[in-house]
């Protein structure tokens, strides 16, 4: 990314994740997310860092990932990364979320599917030997030219 | 942050209510308790998410198991009253029309 806003990292427990989603939340609030689409954007990211959390570190107590949020007239990009196992490519591919048939229904992998339902634009990196980078993007709804009136115009009152 | 879960057994079934947020930290608890209910000769288990302000695939993944649990043994899984959101993140991972939703037992 760029330019971002926040970079911060995170212990990889998931009693972090509370704090991940208030952060998040805050953010896209900040940068002037549709409110109707911040609980979807607050549950995409915390999917992405529970797999870096369960699959990647798979419960190291010491390990850190790194979350990164920006945001242009534009764009939303929020990425997510750590130095743990590579995910399998099969693992993050994009498959649709078909209604399921209930005979055989499967608990689990369903993280990875919800970032694409949620993100316009989804990026994974995967290491060769360790680390995972998902990049995120929301694309605005609203027109720019809005979002930059809000921001120029936000503190002054 | 905790969740608190209580299970109470009703002339409907068992009832697992749970408050709080449902995610990988508080999902383990959520599962055990499932699990018991699931494993106990009931009829119905029904787990009232009424006061769960968020809920992540991990939850979710424990509500399928309850159900998969309980359809082995001809039993129902009920979903009590969800909040906004939960249902929200139903929707999202389409199991909403998977699951037995209802608002009372």
């Amino acid at each position: 990314m760029e330019r971002h806003d926040i970079r911060v990292e995170i212990a990889a427990d998931p009693k972090m994740l509370h704090v991940v989603r208030g952060l998040v939340r805050g953010y896209i609030e900040q940068v002037g997310v549709a409110a109707d689409r911040a609980d979807d954007v607050v549950l995409a990211v915390d999917e992405a860092c529970a797999n870096s959390i369960r699959h990647a570190y798979q419960g190291q107590p010491d390990a850190r990932l790194e979350l990164t949020l920006g945001a242009g007239p534009d764009v939303v990009e929020i990425q997510v990364r750590d130095e743990g196992v590579p995910a399998s490519r099969q693992a993050l591919e994009r498959k649709p979320l078909a209604p399921p048939d209930p005979a055989n229904l499967r608990p689990g992998g369903l993280g990875v599917p919800l970032i694409y339902q949620v993100f316009d634009e989804v990026e994974f990196r995967v290491g060769d030997t360790r680390g995972n980078r998902v990049t995120m993007r929301l694309r605005r709804r609203q027109p720019a030219a809005a979002w930059q009136e809000r921001n120029s115009t936000e503190g002054k009152d | 942050m905790a969740v608190q879960i209580s299970t109470t057994e009703t002339e409907g079934g068992l009832v697992i209510k749970v408050t709080g947020e449902v995610d990988l930290y508080s999902s383990p608890e959520l599962r055990g308790a499932i699990s018991k209910a699931t494993s106990a000769a009931q009829s119905t288990v029904a787990v009232d998410l009424s006061e769960v302000p968020y809920m992540d695939s991990s939850g979710v993944a424990t509500l399928v198991e309850g159900l998969r649990a309980t359809s082995q043994k001809d039993g129902a899984f009920v979903l009590l009253t969800p909040s906004t959101s939960v249902m929200k993140v139903l929707q999202l991972a389409r199991l909403n029309t998977v699951f037995d939703i209802r608002d009372c037992l």
